[in-house]
């Protein structure tokens, strides 16, 4: 049995490389062996990205993409599906904490210098993936369609009208219709079902095989690679699988309990992961009084109305976005981790955690003119902290990196 | 520098930043609270009781259906049949949908009641039950009455025969003194000045006193707030089980660790 089972085995082996990959990837990838809590919300955001799909697909078994359906549709999942709400509230929670641990993750990328050569294209690909995120995110919250998902939408979809000359045209190219309708949702509705989620897993299986490519960070900037043993591994390493499989597995469990607290108690998480607003259908005849993106979007949302032209507001949420993409490029410091660095990328790093955390706060709430100052104020912090990057990790004196982890 | 920023962003930010826009509960200021007792089988049941014969005849709920609501508040079918469902051509398995055709409501209100179903999710049950509580004579309004938390709202009354009337009326307040003490006189008495724009309910002019009527409102918002939602009270307690679940996961799972580790350390 057994001899015939391996005999089984090896057929298939010999024609899908099963054991190969196997070994490439898990049980001899070597990953640094000591690595802090931060490196654990890639794995995190991979388990997102699993919740999303499962529920996604079983919330399209009740949902209706159409103008006079998808609100009630979203309400018969709620009440009249056996179990609908977990597999809705699982949905909307993972959308939050899909960006939580992707933020989180960034964050830990800027912090040791996750991007650093040779991990420029491992960046690439994530920042990609934050982008694909940010509009898989937009076109999912139009789909309840509620007033918030309606006017939210109205007010992301003028952004494109802002745009000289071809704007007006690409604004209704965009809807399919001359205002927000059911042929909105209905492809609003393909593009975030079928289009980006296969963008999305080809960008996460690229960013994944770029990363075991050139090998994982570590909070000390350290290179594993330089000491090898006799068989050219890591001398600072450990295998992938199982003891980086276990420690994610612990990191898991506690993000299932935080997952949970939220999903079980605070659903609507105080109204910034469902706004209260969207409880009610899409109404095009009635403006509600403040739009407010979810929280997700609010820095650059911040960024968005802070500057009083529209179309120089697109042109400043854009590249603060694009701005991301280049870092790999504008760090000019020896030192990957914040750990080495000199004093001016930490008071720079300092600086720009809260001014970052302060365009959060002030996307989500009404406009007052202070609060566009501070707006403006957290906007330049937060292009300065890119763009003078190059002179202040080029100038400031780096400790220096140990040679082993 | 660090430090200095942060105490400048927590200055200007509790200054003005902070303000918002307008209170929550309109002229009433902030909204009373409201704790929901989900669990509370003969509250929800006599806030359904109350939405039918007083709400329902105007308000839908169209989301719902009168048989999840008779298994959900324990009514025994016929029972609920007999005293909740009105209309012959009625199942437990129809929705909500009200009595009253839009189009006509429309005529009769300038706007067509709103659909009620999620109305506590919308508004916040906090909201409602202020709401449902400070409505007030008032001879310019079509319906002789106008309501604090939504002014000039198109709702006559409902419940007056039962509360009774509701008039504003003003009372001398004490003047509070800078330093957040009442202000007195050189007697030690407390300095008063009248304010207007409180509620007072008429003595003996409703068919309820003031405590029992406000039960009745609770009842009624908790009705309310279980069919916004009505798994609510399944998803609290089936949480516990999960996030039980998920410490045992998590502390095998760091056993399992701690025992892998000591082969590298």
């Amino acid at each position: 049995m057994t001899q015939k089972a391996s005999g089984f085995f090896n057929w298939i082996n010999a024609r899908l490389p099963i054991v190969n990959t196997y070994e490439r990837h898990l049980s001899k990838h070597p990953v640094p062996k000591k690595v802090n809590f931060w490196y654990m919300f890639g794995a995190l955001a991979s388990v997102v990205l699993i919740i999303q799909i499962v529920s996604g697909i079983w919330l399209m078994f009740g949902y209706e993409n159409t103008e006079e359906g998808a609100f009630a549709s979203i309400e018969y999942i709620m009440r009249d599906i056996e179990y609908g709400w977990v597999i809705r509230y699982m949905h909307t929670t993972g959308a939050s904490m899909f960006f939580a641990v992707v933020y989180l993750h960034m964050f830990r990328g800027l912090l040791y210098g996750s991007y650093h050569k040779p991990r420029e294209l491992v960046w690439v690909f994530g920042m990609t993936i934050y982008l694909v995120m940010m509009a898989e995110g937009f076109l999912g919250y139009v789909l309840p369609y509620g007033q918030m998902s309606y006017w939210g939408a109205q007010v992301i979809i003028s952004l494109f009208g802002a745009i000289p000359y071809i704007g007006e045209s690409l604004e209704i190219w965009v809807r399919g219709d001359y205002y927000i309708s059911g042929a909105t949702i209905s492809r609003f509705f393909a593009l975030h079902v079928v289009a980006l989620p296969l963008i999305l897993i080809a960008l996460v299986f690229m960013h994944l095989v770029a990363l075991h490519e050139v090998g994982a960070g570590n909070p000390e900037g350290v290179d594993i690679e330089k000491h090898l043993d006799e068989d050219g591994v890591p001398l600072d390493s450990v295998p992938f699988f199982p003891y980086k499989v276990l420690n994610a597995l612990v990191a898991i469990g506690i993000f299932g309990i935080v997952f949970s607290i939220i999903m079980f108690f605070f659903p609507e998480g105080g109204g910034y992961m469902l706004e209260l607003a969207n409880f009610e259908e899409a109404n095009p005849l009635s403006t509600p009084e403040h739009i407010a993106p979810v929280w997700y979007y609010s820095p650059y949302y911040a960024m968005l109305r802070a500057v009083p032209d529209k179309l120089g507001g697109l042109v400043v949420m854009g590249a603060a976005i694009a701005i991301l993409f280049v870092v790999p490029w504008l760090d000019r410091s020896k030192a990957a981790s914040i750990r080495y660095k000199g004093i001016l990328s930490k008071i720079a790093m300092t600086i720009f955690i809260i001014s970052w955390l302060m365009l959060a706060w002030l996307g989500t709430v009404p406009v007052t003119a202070l609060r566009t100052t501070l707006s403006i104020i957290g906007t330049v912090i937060y292009f300065a902290f890119f763009l003078l990057m190059p002179i202040y990790t080029s100038i400031e004196k780096t400790k220096p990196v140990p040679e082993r982890l | 520098m660090k430090k200095f920023l942060l105490v400048a962003f927590l200055f200007i930010g509790s200054q003005e930043a902070f303000a918002t826009v307008g209170a929550p509960c309109g002229d009433y200021g902030e909204c009373d609270s409201f704790k929901p007792e989900l669990n509370n089988m003969e509250s929800l049941q006599l806030g359904a009781l109350t939405y039918i014969n007083y709400c329902y005849g105007c308000h839908s709920l169209k989301y719902s259906r009168w048989g999840r609501i008779s298994k959900d508040l324990d009514i025994p079918e016929d029972i609920f049949n007999d005293n909740l469902v009105f209309g012959v051509n009625v199942k437990l398995g129809d929705r909500m949908t009200g009595s009253m055709k839009p189009a006509i409501s429309e005529t009769w209100f300038g706007i067509a009641p709103p659909d009620l179903t999620l109305v506590t999710r919308l508004h916040g049950s906090d909201w409602v039950y202020t709401y449902l509580r400070t409505f007030y004579e008032d001879s310019s309004k079509p319906y002789g009455v106008n309501n604090m938390v939504y002014p000039g709202a198109a709702m006559p009354n409902v419940l007056a025969s039962l509360q009774g009337q509701q008039i504003l009326s003003c009372k001398d307040v004490p003047l509070i003194a800078s330093n957040g003490g009442v202000r007195r006189d050189e007697m030690g008495n407390d300095i008063t000045e009248e304010k207007c724009g409180y509620l007072k309910t008429v003595e003996e002019s409703g068919a309820l006193s003031v405590q029992e009527f406000d039960e009745v409102i609770f009842n009624l918002v908790n009705f309310m707030t279980y069919v916004g939602e009505p798994s609510r009270s399944d998803r609290e307690r089936i949480g516990w089980y999960a996030i039980l679940f998920f410490i045992v996961f998590t502390a095998l799972a760091y056993l399992l660790f701690r025992e892998y580790q000591k082969d590298y350390h």
